[in-house]
């Protein structure tokens, strides 16, 4: 101690003084002088293990405790010398610690044995070596009883809150360090729960990340410091300039501890982070609630970009008060997911200062962003969670709140204005309410569950009459005075909500309090409260939990997510389009309109192409049997007839034959989307004579027979020649039947409301439907099975649109292992998988049933028992065949496709009940018909709403379909 | 030829084919297992094309390399919870993080979530320098280029986007695009940017290839794999480029295999390298560039040679059931000596790489992950590890105490 002050004494404000350290032997003792070397001085710096930090310069702080804490230390020490607004303040400052006394010292010890392994820059490796070595034995010392210490620690500050709101710092920090001495180590590197706990305070929080933000700023200041990291000064020029301002004694050596840190990564500033966290802890827990931004280099300026004055206008975070100028504040405030608060303050509660301007929008950021946007974030600044009132802040009759009873007090029909914090009675029986000590201001719902029982002298009055057990205030007496209410002999009176009153003990009415119009008219001179008309019906249902509605911040999440699944050819692509038909003003855009054109037109050559391919089959094929039949009927002549009749109906001349064969090299050599549509204005003649070519008409006639021409194909070869034109714009339909819009991506979104119902039928819950907002995102099955990776992405979706193509039941696909298999029982493969994939266990399915359409047409052909798993379908209609034919209708006998679909869904039904024990909803689409894709949309969303109104009715009631299976069976 | 006989005759390739690669695997193992030679040995003489047991052959692999560090005086690392301490966490996201990058130099990270933004943090403070809204908001992977001065991020929309970090925003906030690279036909599952060029970047996709980009065009250099190439038969999980010879990367694919390819040569992967039994979720050059470490589903790391082909290492951590956490992402400490696997169920394992031994669960310390570790990266200069969670946050460790960096 004596010959560590000595140095220190000697070595003044210079730094070399160190070098006098060579070769001592190792005290106790002696580290306090170590610190010096300006690389690793050992004060707290505050890195926040969970600051939320964001990326704005947030404005500067002051490290509201660390600071009083070294005023404290100059006063009680007593030093004439005083902290230096300089570098050079660095070495003052350790001095004084020097020369502390013991409280200092171990101050000093706790944190010198974290800062031993930088990297020696310093001037004397010998010192480094030295205090590494006492930290060795700091830390051995410390672990074990770090967790005591800091228990004593926390107890300390506990014990200094309840000494009451203005306990100076002065003192507190007495207390602190007297603490801190007892427990004998500071050692934090166990504490980090403690530490933690103590956080959770939201107010203490908010002051340490604004410390440590301060010292982020302060880091750029220094010089040196700018020139290690010139990047950050870089990005925060401006920082720069005014944090020079406010650089005092305390933030200059902090700052230097954190560029230490900074660089080297130790664990250090995590631990020392604590320790400055804890410190700082008490003092916001004495001072109460507020969180907010200290003082600022200029006042008025923009929080952020420090521009601009007082009279620009701001936008303020009603968490920490910051204010932002329109330009600064989309990127300070993010998207607002609980309204105007900075990124960093997400999820702390507000400032109940602030409480009234929730919901209530500024100019500015109405100019910023759009309506829908402005009415989102108001709803969700007022709505939120996290925004409501601390319900224990709340105290009605000495008791504070729960949750539930503040939510019961604000969703009353007739519920306390404004509600603040505070302390309020309130008469259950007659609803008089009103603050603590005070007269009634209002008069509220009656017979509400919250708080204690009314005290007699809840609003402090002195009158010797009583309401429902409390003594009124002088002005309630002179009202009923007014009002005729004979009050003679100190009464006690029971009033009920309509204003009847009784006296006390007795049976009968005496009459109506409020009954007379004069007295309404007395109330509002004397200002006091009259009950409002409402309040006489609602009565008892208030308390009946059930009907009670949803808080409105539940139902934040407008934005409902809906997936569309299926495998290729299943329809999601038509289906996602006809949603954007159906549901978007501008379902396609000038631009996309212009590629889908490129794209449709693109596919006609290559269905030509197919055509094409397979005319050359059709003509050797009629050419072989021609020549075969030739030569059985006359095997002499052979060369004869291969002349002559080289030509049959699937020829064509050789022009069109030149070109036939120039696309279908193009297309064998992939470059097909390369050379056309690019190429459409030269060739569009060309197409128009060969499609009315003989040829190509025939081959078009036995289309069935060729496999890569897909249905849709006649749909748009049959109009080729209007297509091919360089003006031709698709229409919505043409949109609709084209293949590869969407599939190009792996994944397509669109956001849509369902649009407003004819009015004469809305009822009050469709127009609150209306204005949720749908997401329909529709997946390209690619690579599905088990290594659907990106499954684990969609588990926000709130309901699963599985579509299969009822037409696939006959189809064949390839599957993973190369094997040709079923497309049917692919569908079902993947609907398993889906189905049991982790991500949506308790999701629901809906599951569309699509192309009914083509299935219509193809049952009556093709047997349902073509796919394995239907091989028990025997319909029992075959004998009502030909009077189903001519009256459609379904209720008297079903048409074999009714009852194939009901089949099918019965199928995946028990499938899916029996891999999820839950019920899947099923939905039969036509694709291709905007009023199936409507309905069915609009039955995912029936299926939400049922799920959101809760699991107190049965669902089974309402599914269109039943899962007995009755009318199939044989 | 009627199609019974193609089929068996594929068959017979097939068998073929398979036989052949045991016995290169045997001949590979002869050379070089030091310990089980004889019984190796054993097997090649009699010619029998026994497909050896698995768990004999790891053991005996993983004693080969094991033993002979030993026998060199390798002890294994002692490695306690304060030597990697969490000093950082990073908070902003709102969703599941999903990938991250460092810069080269500038101690920056960007990340990647499911709330459709890109980050980017000062490690150093811990500040947001940038947040990137998305088009798409499905984003599974980012990078940060050579400079510094671009992200590129993919994701489910199949496309790569490329943004300008020094790029003006509009009035959003937002930034705008600077290259799309589209031409993926399925999911970008991950990409990388070829060290010292800011113009090239290699992509992995779900529709099983790789693609070679250059930026300036925006037009695909060249293809890996796909229909009519010797490439991966699964989605591509991932790619990491040999740092040393920028040429040569490694993919991992859900086909359990990982291929090693030379940029110069699109047509055929140079080298496949099979031993997982699931997806190959991550993989990563080992520092020195001549090996590459590996992430599967099936809870293992190994560690490949890329010169002989050989597996040297199987690092695994016996659960009792059958359902081991999958491995995220890996990557390796500086020196090669460590690395980190995160895992599924939110551990993250510090593994020495030459003895296979766990030497600390970041996940058991109490300051872990609250969800599963979805990506990790070392900083540049091996300081630093950040690892990024479904819990939305990121967090970063840093050696601590007085542990020199390894």
């Amino acid at each position: 101690m004596p010959s560590g002050r000595a140095n220190v004494g000697d070595g003044g404000v210079q730094y070399s003084f160190a070098m006098e350290y060579h070769g001592p032997p190792i005290t106790r003792h002696l580290p306090r002088a170590v610190p010096i070397n300006v690389d690793r001085i050992p004060v707290a710096a505050v890195v926040s293990q969970g600051s939320l930090s964001d990326k704005l310069a947030l404005p500067v702080v002051q490290p509201i405790l660390a600071s009083d804490i070294t005023k404290n230390f100059s006063k009680e020490l007593g030093l004439g010398s005083e902290c230096l607004v300089s570098p050079k303040s660095v070495i003052s400052f350790e001095r004084q610690i020097g020369d502390d006394d013991s409280v200092s010292k171990e101050l000093l010890l706790g944190l010198g044995t974290e800062t031993t392994v930088s990297p020696n820059s310093g001037p004397s490796n010998h010192d480094c070596r030295l205090s590494g070595e006492l930290s060795c034995s700091g830390t051995l010392e410390i672990n074990p009883d770090g967790r005591y210490g800091s228990g004593d620690f926390s107890d300390v500050i506990n014990s200094s809150t309840e000494l009451g709101a203005s306990t100076t710092s002065h003192d507190l920090s007495k207390e602190l360090l007297a603490g801190v001495g007892s427990s004998g180590t500071l050692g934090f590197s166990d504490s980090f729960d403690k530490s933690r706990d103590l956080s959770g305070s939201p107010s203490e929080f908010g002051v340490s990340n604004a410390c440590k933000e301060s010292l982020d700023i302060n880091d750029l200041s220094q010089p040196d410091w700018a020139s290690t990291e010139s990047i950050l000064s870089f990005d925060y020029p401006s920082s720069r300039v005014s944090s020079l301002q406010v650089g005092d004694c305390i933030s200059e050596p902090a700052c230097d501890e954190r560029r230490n840190l900074v660089v080297t990564f130790r664990d250090i500033e995590s631990e020392d982070g604590d320790l400055t966290e804890e410190l700082n802890g008490a003092e916001p827990e004495i001072t109460g609630l507020k969180k907010e931004f200290e003082v600022r280099a200029k006042k008025g300026t923009c929080y952020r970009c420090f521009k601009g004055n007082r009279f620009t206008e701001k936008e303020v975070c009603i968490v920490c008060d910051a204010k932002y100028c329109s330009n600064c504040v989309l990127r300070a405030m993010g998207s607002m997911p609980e309204g105007r608060k900075c990124v960093a303050c997400i999820g702390s509660p507000i400032d109940e200062s602030k409480r009234g301007n929730l919901g209530k929008c500024s100019r500015m950021l109405k100019r910023l962003l759009n309506d829908l946007e402005v009415r989102h974030i108001m709803k969700a600044e007022k709505f939120c969670s996290m925004n409501q009132l601390p319900s224990e802040y709340v105290c009605v009759n000495g008791k504070p709140l729960c949750h539930e009873e503040l939510h019961l007090l604000q969703s009353c029909p007739n519920p306390p204005k404004k509600l603040k914090p505070g302390n309020y009675w309130y008469d259950k029986v007659s609803g008089l309410w009103g603050k603590e000590g005070e007269k009634p201001s209002k008069i509220i719902s009656p017979h509400l569950y919250v708080g204690d029982p009314i005290k007699a002298d809840a609003s402090n009055g002195n009158t010797q009459v009583f309401i429902n057990g409390r003594e009124i205030t002088k002005v309630e007496l002179r009202m009923l005075q007014l009002a005729g209410v004979q009050c003679a002999g100190n009464p006690h009176f029971w009033v009920n909500e309509d204003g009847s009153y009784q006296e006390e003990g007795q049976k009968n009415t005496k009459g109506y309090i409020w009954g007379k119009a004069g007295t309404k008219l007395v109330c509002a001179v004397l200002s006091l409260p009259v009950p409002s008309k409402s309040t006489y019906s609602c009565g008892e249902q208030v308390n009946n939990v059930v009907s009670r509605p949803l808080p409105d911040y539940l139902e934040q999440r407008t934005l409902q997510k809906l997936l569309l699944i299926g495998l290729s050819g299943s329809g999601t692509s038509t289906m996602f389009k006809q949603a954007k038909i159906l549901y978007k003003d501008v379902p396609f855009t000038e631009d996309e309109r212009e590629n889908i054109k490129l794209l449709i037109q693109g596919n006609v050559y290559g269905y030509l192409g197919i055509l094409l391919e397979g005319r050359e089959r059709f003509e050797d094929e009629s050419l072989n049997e021609r020549r075969n039949y030739n030569c059985s009927r006359s095997p002499g002549q052979t060369g004869h007839a291969d002349e002559n009749d080289e030509k049959t109906i699937y020829s064509i001349c050789p022009r069109l034959k030149a070109f036939s064969d120039w696309l279908l090299k193009i297309m064998v050599s992939g470059t097909l989307e390369a050379v056309f549509p690019a190429a459409t204005r030269e060739y569009a003649p060309l197409v128009e004579e060969l499609w009315d070519d003989a040829a190509i008409q025939a081959t078009y006639d036995r289309r069935k027979e060729l496999e890569m021409l897909p249905n849709i194909a006649s749909y748009f070869l049959e109009r080729a020649v209007d297509i091919l034109r360089p003006d031709y714009i698709p229409s919505n339909v043409d949109i609709l039947y084209a293949e590869g819009i969407t599939s190009s991506n792996g994944l397509a979104c669109v956001d849509f409301t369902f649009p407003q119902p004819a009015s004469d039928d809305v009822d009050s819950a469709d127009q609150h439907d209306s204005l949720l907002r749908f997401q329909l995102i529709r997946v390209q099955a690619r690579g599905f099975g088990e290594n659907c990776k990106w499954l684990e992405m969609f588990e926000d979706v709130r309901i699963v649109i599985f579509s299969v193509s009822l037409s696939d039941y006959d189809q064949f696909a390839v599957d993973g292992d190369g094997t040709l298999e079923n497309k049917m029982m692919l569908s079902r493969k993947f609907f398993e998988s889906i189905v049991t994939h982790p991500t949506y266990d308790q999701l629901d399915f809906l599951l569309v049933l699509n192309k009914f359409d083509l299935f219509e047409e193809k049952i009556e052909q093709v047997p349902l028992t073509q796919c394995e798993w239907f091989d028990d379908f025997h319909p029992l209609m075959s004998r009502h065949r030909s009077s189903n034919s001519n009256s459609n209708s379904i209720n008297n006998s079903p048409s074999l496709s009714q009852l194939a679909f009901h089949y099918i869904a019965v199928k995946f039904k028990r499938l899916f009940s029996s891999l999820t024990a839950r019920k899947l909803y099923v939905s039969l689409v036509k694709g291709l018909e905007p009023g199936s894709v409507d309905e069915a949309l609009k039955y995912a969303r029936e299926i939400l709403k049922w799920d959101e109104e809760g699991a107190n009715f049965s669902l089974s009631e309402y599914s269109m379909y039943s899962t007995e299976a009755s009318s199939f069976s044989h | 030829m009627s199609v019974a006989e193609l089929k068996e005759r594929h068959m017979a390739a097939t068998e073929t084919v398979n036989a052949l690669r045991e016995r290169l695997k045997q001949k590979r193992l002869l050379l070089l297992d030091t310990d089980g030679s004889i019984s190796s040995s054993f097997f090649a003489f009699s010619g029998f094309s026994l497909k050896l047991d698995l768990s004999w052959e790891l053991r005996s692999m993983n004693l080969a390399v094991a033993t002979y560090a030993r026998s060199q005086g390798k002890t294994p690392l002692t490695f306690g919870p304060t030597d990697l301490v969490c000093c950082r966490n990073l908070q902003g996201h709102t969703g599941k993080v999903y990938s991250l990058d460092w810069t080269a130099e500038k101690n920056r990270i960007v990340s990647a979530s499911q709330d459709g933004r890109l980050i980017v943090w000062n490690a150093l403070t811990s500040q947001k320098t940038h947040a990137i809204k998305l088009p798409c908001a499905w984003v599974m992977t980012c990078a940060f280029s050579p400079s510094g001065l671009s992200v590129a991020c993919g994701g489910l929309d199949s496309v790569c986007s490329i943004f300008n970090l020094n790029s003006p925003t509009d009035k959003d906030g937002n930034s705008p695009v600077a290259r799309m690279l589209s031409g993926h036909k399925g999911y970008v599952s991950s990409c990388q940017y070829v060290p010292d060029e800011d113009t090239h970047l290699i992509t992995s996709s779900g529709d099983q290839t790789c693609v070679l980009w250059d930026i300036t065009t925006g037009l695909r250099t060249s293809v890996f794999g796909g229909e009519f190439q010797s490439g991966h038969t699964a989605d591509v999980l991932s790619v990491s480029i040999n740092g040393s010879n920028s040429r040569m990367f490694v993919s991992g694919s859900g086909d359990t295999t990982a291929r090693l390819w030379d940029t110069r040569v699109a047509s055929r992967a140079v080298r496949t390298f099979h031993g997982h039994e699931g997806d190959v979720n991550s993989v990563k050059f080992f520092p020195d560039g001549n090996r590459f470490g590996t992430g599967s589903n099936d809870g293992t790391c190994r560690l490949f040679d890329i010169r002989t082909g050989h597996q040297l290492q199987v690092y695994q951590q016996h659960h009792g059931d059958n359902d081991a956490p999958h491995v995220t992402s890996i990557a390796f400490s500086i020196s090669g000596r460590l690395l980190f696997a995160g895992y599924s169920n939110g551990d993250c394992y510090v593994w020495d790489t030459l003895l296979a031994k766990m030497v600390l669960d970041l996940g058991s310390l109490h300051n872990s992950h609250g969800g599963r570790i979805s990506c990790l990266g070392l900083s540049s200069d091996g300081s630093a590890l950040c690892t990024g969670s479904w819990d939305t946050t990121l967090k970063i460790w840093a050696f601590g105490g007085y542990r020199r960096v390894i």
